[in-house]
């Protein structure tokens, strides 16, 4: 029932965007092959349907019986428009046969192929990023029927443009209905570009690179996942496609579906934001006028903005999780920006020249292979030779220069079906040498054969009795440990509670509310408070004193001017106490304390407690600065400025506020002391963990601090539930972390 | 055009000055002290904020580089002991060059509660570090220890005189833990 469940959802999701592009292409007065009517429909039918899903499920109405509806009028009005009727044949037009032999050929490969695909995307979804935070943004707005603010997932920030098509797929058959779905678009794909092929009078080259790309390990593996870069890849195209179709026939409504899918590239992911770049040019320079780009713009628009609006309204910045030091919000800190940013540009590859192997051949470092035969990628370069080569190259040049933002081997899949057209319409003279290319590149890339040279990421074989759920789905996915940990929270923590962990669990798994460590600026606090809690580095270690003579101040700050080389680097400050005749002033209430950066968290170096910190969150830079004003003016002879342990860099200077409302230096006897703390930093941290509704903790015994917390979790005010598959979940105990 | 650059402009402008910058906040609930496990001594770094409520006598009350003190002949600390269990004696000093040029090689004689626990020569300036377990019989638990290291001759300062140094002291007192047999 489940393997029929998943088949139905993610077929009436590919029928609802089929139908609705069907009808909107005919509106368009596009004239469509047969072969490439289903992949350009669908495709653009999915961009309209994204919108319609956005808009339910902002209107809080996710309902089945409403996403129920809204597929079924689509289908229902494709059927009865008579739009969803695919052209008669003759409209091939000059299409020119492929011989029999190739034809069989190439046939039982991609045959082959589709069934080892089918299987994998229809065996329960248990891939990396799907089984974790695509799907579970997707479970997680179908139990809020609708969008509810998520702070604590930084993925939930990006477009998901092509997830929230998950999300009517997913209220029917659950998760592999969304790798279906997925699966899907990696059809479209590759019938786009063999359609493409043939629209070019060239369907050898377009059969060969249409199996280059569909053959491809890294697009099979992502295909038949429930992640959305192959799906990106058919919308980039799909531009590219639409282009060359209005070129062709230069109706003036066609610039709407290329404005509509050029926006929607942003909406799917950011990085294909360029193919509007490319739109826009395209059309300006076939037209020399702007008018026409202006369409494309607007329609764009239409399909980036609300994407853009939502995270304006729910974490403050419009292009979250980037650009966080312009659009300074609560939600992402700018150190993990530029930690996660500067890792996506390297994998930890020391040497970027190595990437055309990493990317081709081993896959392990870049997270999959293109397969082999792409190192003969430069022989696209040929086709430069060509009008229809040169017309390629153009926007796989603009999708390649964002790759560098991110060398993970999926980001090339956009640029795929370009350099794999390109390069068969360069070797398509010498069509043996393109035949065995293709061959070699089948050969290469089945499970067995990937094996032999590769430990990437990559299918694994055919699951067929998983995906008919001969194997049950509990039973083939236990064999993967962050099923079974998602399932250990499930057990033991009631709904409604929140359990932080430090690194990736199945959480689509589990309709617990999971923080994961990195994934939030909360998160990321919280996981701070375990550090502090062991690490001694993290520990306050240092007290900084400023001492002058009593002064009667209504605003002090103390303004950071140190710099540090290391990037991670901070401005810690676990307390700032403020004396006057060596007694502390009481934190009264009237006092308004602000820093800068990071204005959120200042009151963590107020709150008494050792166990936070107040933290830059971001590299050590001069001008950060912490304040206070005390509400009144008030005698004060001495501040300290108790640091971290690790703060080695930090340099202080005070200034208070003069009557002109100006700050002025106020020269202080400066003294810098090792400090140690009398208390239980440990149980301090349960505590604050508590305060901050964190009830539960799981942590890998790999996991940072997990030794310390195992070895003996009564100092942590915590108690160890159970203990399973190398991983402890506990419960912070309110006995023991209330003093 | 002009017009559109300056609309652009005043957008942009809009965008990034619609800042999410919140108002200053009020100080939040003062949090509770918790009790850490008490520790059966320990070692005070000279630079630890509260470490002049230990000393007894012959340490500067200037520290010096953020981390170490001038000593005298015979500086002294009072620690409070909650066990006289596997306690191990742990000083962490340097000899300067300036004052080895006038004293030459000296020795260091450390004592707990008056016992002379070691006596070491040091024919060279430089960093030192010593380690040495001290008989639990020397130690009353819940009691205060003293711990001295005097050093047998002080560099004196030249004529109108001054106060005679001995040392840089760093770091001195008790830690319990057994010490690898050599």
């Amino acid at each position: 029932m489940k393997a029929l469940a998943a088949l139905a959802g993610a077929a009436f999701t590919v029928a609802a965007c089929y139908g609705l592009g069907s009808m909107i292409a005919a509106r368009l007065g596009a004239r469509l092959r047969r072969d490439e009517k289903f992949p350009l429909a669908f495709v653009l039918g999915a961009g309209v349907l994204h919108l319609a899903v956005f808009a339910v499920m902002a209107l809080k109405i996710a309902y089945k019986p409403v996403l129920f509806t809204m597929l079924s009028a689509c289908v229902a009005a494709a059927l009865a428009t008579g739009d969803w009727r695919l052209p008669a044949a003759e409209d091939a037009g000059r299409d020119r046969s492929l011989p029999v032999g190739i034809r069989y050929l190439f046939g039982i490969v991609a045959a082959a192929f589709t069934v080892l695909y089918l299987f994998n995307a229809w065996a329960p979804e248990i891939s990396p990023d799907g089984s974790s935070y695509h799907l579970s943004l997707v479970a997680l707005y179908l139990r809020a029927r609708g969008f509810t603010p998520v702070l604590t997932n930084v993925y939930s920030t990006l477009s998901g443009g092509v997830d929230i098509l998950f999300v009517p797929a997913f209220a029917i058959g659950k998760h592999s209905a969304a790798a279906l779905t997925h699966f899907a678009f990696l059809i479209a794909l590759a019938l786009s570009v063999l359609s493409y092929g043939r629209r070019i009078g060239q369907p050898l080259a377009g059969a060969a690179a249409a199996l280059l790309v569909y053959l491809s390990p890294v697009v099979g593996i992502d295909g038949t996942s429930a992640y959305n870069d192959v799906a990106v890849a058919a919308i980039v195209f799909s531009v590219f496609y639409w282009a060359q179709i209005w070129d062709s026939q230069r109706d003036g409504r066609i610039l709407i579906a290329i404005g509509l899918l050029a926006g929607y590239c942003y909406a799917a992911k950011y990085t294909a934001f360029v193919m509007l770049v490319y739109a826009l040019a395209f059309v300006a320079w076939r037209t020399r006028r702007m008018g026409p780009a202006m369409v494309v713009a607007g329609c764009s628009l239409v399909m980036a903005a609300p994407w853009i609006v939502k995270d304006w309204i729910y974490i403050g910045n419009p292009v979250a999780p980037f650009a966080n030091r312009y659009f300074q919000n609560p939600n992402i800190h700018v150190s993990f920006e530029r930690n996660w940013t500067a890792y996506l540009r390297n994998y930890g590859l020391k040497n970027l020249w190595t990437l055309p192997i990493e990317a081709t051949l081993r896959g392990e470092v870049t997270q999959g292979l293109l397969g082999p035969v792409f190192l003969a990628a430069p022989l696209a370069l040929l086709a430069l030779r060509s009008r229809h080569g040169r017309r390629l190259l153009a926007p796989c040049a603009l999708i390649l220069a964002t790759y560098f933002g991110n060398v993970g081997t999926r980001f090339l899949i956009p640029s795929l079906p370009f350099v794999a057209l390109a390069m068969a319409l360069a070797l398509e003279p010498a069509a043996p040498l393109l035949i065995l290319l293709v061959t070699a590149h089948a050969a290469a890339s089945w499970p067995e054969s990937l094996v032999r040279y590769t430990q990437a990421w990559t299918l694994q074989g055919i699951p067929y009795k998983a995906a008919l759920r001969i194997i049950p789905e509990e039973r083939y996915l236990n064999d993967h440990l962050e099923y079974r940990w998602a399932r250990l929270i499930d057990d033991h923590v009631p709904p409604g509670k929140r359990v932080l962990v430090r690194s990736e669990v199945a959480t689509a798994y589990t309709s617990r509310d999971v923080l994961t460590g990195y994934e939030g600026a909360f998160n990321e606090k919280m996981q701070d408070l375990l550090d502090v809690g062991w690490d001694s580095s993290s520990q306050p270690g240092k007290q900084w004193t400023g001492s002058f003579p009593e002064r009667r101040v209504r605003r002090l700050r103390v303004v950071q001017t140190g710099t540090s080389e290391i990037p991670e680097r901070q401005w810690d400050v676990h307390e700032l106490r403020f004396f006057d005749a060596g007694v502390e002033l009481p934190r009264l209430a009237e006092w308004r304390l602000q820093a800068r950066p990071n204005p959120w968290d200042v009151q963590m170096a107020f709150d008494n407690s050792e166990a936070t910190r107040w933290r830059s969150w971001e590299t050590l830079r001069p001008g950060m600065s912490i304040e206070v004003d005390f509400g009144r003016e008030q005698p004060v002879d001495q501040v300290r400025v108790e640091l971290s342990d690790i703060d080695w860099n930090v340099r202080m200077r005070l200034q208070a506020m003069d009557a002109n409302g100006r700050w002025t230096p106020l020269p202080a006897r400066e003294e810098l002391r090792q400090m140690r703390y009398a208390g239980s930093v440990r149980r301090a941290a349960g505590y604050e963990l508590r305060a901050h509704g964190v009830d539960y903790l799981l942590l890998k015994d790999t996991d940072y601090g997990a030794q310390d917390i195992a070895q003996d979790p009564a100092r942590w005010g915590m108690t160890r539930l159970v203990y399973a598959s190398g991983a402890s979940l506990y419960h912070v105990n309110p006995n023991q972390v209330n003093p | 055009m002009t017009l559109r650059l300056g609309l652009l402009g005043v957008m942009c402008g809009i965008l990034c000055g619609c800042g999410n910058l919140p108002e200053p906040y009020a100080p939040p609930t003062q949090r509770p002290f918790f009790e850490a496990p008490p520790e059966a001594a320990r070692i005070l770094n000279m630079a630890d904020a509260d470490v002049e409520s230990h000393f007894v006598r012959d340490i500067s009350a200037e520290l010096q580089g953020n981390t170490w003190r001038w000593t005298g002949k015979r500086p002294t600390i009072r620690l409070h002991l909650n066990s006289n269990q596997k306690l191990v004696y742990s000083i962490d000093f340097a000899i300067a060059e300036s004052t080895f040029q006038q004293t030459g090689p000296v020795t260091l004689s450390l004592f707990v509660n008056d016992h002379l626990l070691g006596s070491f020569r040091y024919a060279s300036p430089g960093r030192q570090r010593v380690e040495k377990p001290v008989p639990a019989e020397w130690l009353e638990p819940d009691e205060n220890a003293t711990l001295a290291a005097e050093i047998d001759k002080v560099w004196t300062p030249p004529p109108p005189g001054g106060t005679p140094l001995g040392f840089i002291l760093i770091a001195l007192g008790l830690e319990q833990r057994e010490l690898e047999r050599k």
